[in-house]
């Protein structure tokens, strides 16, 4: 998007036309301040509800601040007592990083490899069937995740559910003898497979548009070259949608990096069962259920550097690709 | 490439199958479930045991879960509202002037996008309590409109980009100010960006727990999302009555997503591709 010189200088003319009524300023400056006038409210809002907030979640984590620090008003600076607390904590590197790592990369890889092969599948059929079986995949994508996992949270009810019922009619186990939710492998697993249910649809739909975008005759000259599907599919397909491929990985991983509701929301998951604790879940249990607002900021802003570091790579990605 | 023989052809509609039942699959139980009369000893049936609204009815009468969804449309319109007012001025300027710190600020409504919940979740409760902004239907709008916009923004840029600059120059040529281009040229066309833009911030709205569960601690502003934990006991849960509450939740979400999956994708392939 380059324009043209005439173009600018009647663009800057309609700017300069918004704004004479209220800044009656040189006409440089009336030209430079249209921009900034339509983007005040927006960026007054993400400062104050975004930016703000962070900057005193960073300013809590060096307090020890509680319930009666919050009804008196006042501040307890403890410098990096908290930190040393939190990194310190054994269970910090046994439970809650492993539960929170772990659980998304393998989110992540499942979901990529639903993801593209349903869309591989959606780019090989006619029209009709491939609307239809996309309004379907939206449909798994609209669920909410907070009534999608009550959906899974019954399907897996150890006594009556649908899982434990067939089990049973197969003779593999009794139901109501096994309560999956109290163990951390069997959560976990039902956790994943919730998260990746909601998320592979968005990954098959921005790669099948990805995939039509590959030129047909790469195709045919590979298959001419004697390459089989599988070849293609590594030395054509892949290459070309490298960029989608890579804006998808990132995306989910900050989207399961945060995962909340899908595991506060399962039984034993509001940290009742300490051993299925995720950074996000123990950050708000030690705030709003110990009342140790300083201690759950810290937990915060160690999640939040993790996702920093994250969406840094997100953003160096996407600016190699496009200019903004 | 396009073989066209039998067996690809079977192969396909196996998958065809596989695919629609998988992904309706979780939907179905839910609905299923909500509409049977005896949902706790339905087992391993595919079919319901019976068809009953009962639980509907004791949801919205006997529950007042009706309430709850009054609380969530407000907050949720009112979110829609603000955030497609003020995303749209945000979008024109982004997408519409070269300016100093223009990147700068598209990079920061990138990056704020991946700021966790949870982080800003105990900063924003201390602040509504010290306003007294608890339990406020406003509060819980604020901030759900922070939430939304960022996505908001980046989404409009897309739309507000595709409009043809030519048919801008053209309104300029017949003597239109900016603001009368605006108004006859971008917002017609910008409409259905603006359309799929506001479904995410409702979406977004209708959706939220964490902060509804954190900030609405009186049982009468509670959203449907919270509202749908009052069916949860000690050890137990009314299945039935979980997913009619469910169902009422997810139905408006749903028919709203695949009624504008179409503008979506062509906002998310503008936004994603053309500057």
């Amino acid at each position: 998007m380059s324009p043209t010189p005439t173009l600018q200088e009647r663009r800057g003319d309609g700017a300069a036309a918004l704004t004479r009524r209220t800044v009656p300023l040189g006409r440089r400056l009336r030209r430079g301040a249209a921009p900034w006038l339509l983007l005040s409210p927006g960026l007054l809002v993400l400062g104050m509800l975004l930016l703000w907030p962070m900057m005193r979640v960073l300013n809590l984590s060096l307090q020890d601040y509680e319930l009666r620090n919050l009804l008196r008003g006042d501040t307890n600076y403890v410098g990096l007592d908290n930190y040393v607390q939190v990194l310190a904590d054994p269970f910090l590197w046994t439970t809650v990083l492993p539960n929170t790592v772990g659980f998304a990369l393998v989110c992540v890889v499942l979901t990529m490899i639903v993801g593209t092969c349903v869309a591989l599948f959606l780019n090989s059929l006619g029209s009709t069937w491939r609307s239809l079986c996309t309004t379907a995949i939206m449909v798994a994508w609209a669920v909410p995740a907070l009534t999608g996992t009550y959906i899974f949270v019954w399907l897996f009810d150890p006594l009556s559910g649908l899982v434990a019922s067939t089990l049973d009619n197969l003779g593999v186990m009794e139901a109501g003898s096994y309560n999956w939710f109290t163990n951390r492998w069997t959560f976990y697993g039902i956790a994943t497979l919730n998260v990746v249910y909601h998320g592979f649809p968005f990954i098959a739909v921005t790669m099948l548009a990805g995939l039509a975008t590959v030129p047909k005759e790469h195709y045919e000259a590979a298959a001419m070259d004697g390459a089989t599907a599988w070849g293609r599919f590594w030395n054509v397909t892949v290459p070309t949608l490298r960029p989608i491929i890579a804006v998808c990985v990132i995306l989910s991983t900050i989207w399961d990096f945060k995962v909340f509701v899908q595991i506060y929301l399962m039984p034993g998951g509001d940290g009742s069962t300490p051993e299925v604790m995720n950074l996000g879940v123990w950050s708000y249990t030690q705030s709003f259920a110990q009342g140790e607002y300083g201690l759950g900021s810290t937990i915060a802003v160690l999640l939040t550097a993790l996702l920093l570091v994250i969406s840094v790579i997100y953003i160096r990605t996407l600016m190699k690709e496009e200019e903004l | 490439m396009n073989r066209r023989t039998p067996a690809s052809t079977a192969a396909k509609a196996i998958g065809v199958v596989m695919l629609l039942s998988l992904s309706l699959f979780p939907f179905y139980w839910m609905l299923t479930t909500a509409v049977d009369t005896s949902p706790l000893s339905r087992g391993a049936s595919l079919l319901p045991s019976g068809f009953t609204l009962e639980h509907f009815r004791y949801v919205l009468v006997d529950a007042g879960f009706l309430n709850y969804v009054r609380v969530s449309v407000i907050v949720a319109l009112g979110t829609v509202l603000l955030s497609a007012i003020v995303a749209l001025l945000a979008a024109v300027a982004v997408a519409r002037f070269r300016f100093r710190l223009r990147t700068q600020v598209l990079i920061m409504v990138l990056m704020v996008q991946m700021v966790p919940l949870e982080a800003l979740v105990i900063p924003l409760f201390l602040q509504a309590r010290n306003l007294n902004m608890l339990n406020s239907l406003l509060g819980l709008i604020l901030v759900y409109l922070g939430f939304s916009l960022a996505f908001a923004i980046w989404n409009l840029r897309g739309f507000v980009a595709a409009v043809p600059q030519e048919l801008e120059e053209a309104a300029y040529m017949d003597g239109a100010t900016w603001w009368r281009m605006f108004r006859s040229i971008l917002l017609p066309l910008v409409a259905p960006g603006l359309v799929a833009t506001s479904v995410f911030s409702f979406i977004t709205a209708w959706n939220e727990f964490i902060f509804a569960l954190t900030f609405m601690q009186d049982s009468s502003k509670y959203t449907v999302g919270v509202g749908l934990r009052t069916f949860f006991t000690q050890n137990a849960a009314d299945w039935g009555s979980v997913m009619a509450a469910s169902t009422i939740i997810t139905l408006p979400v749903v028919i709203f997503f695949v009624l504008v999956q179409r503008n979506l994708a062509q906002g998310m392939t503008a936004g994603a591709v053309k500057g």
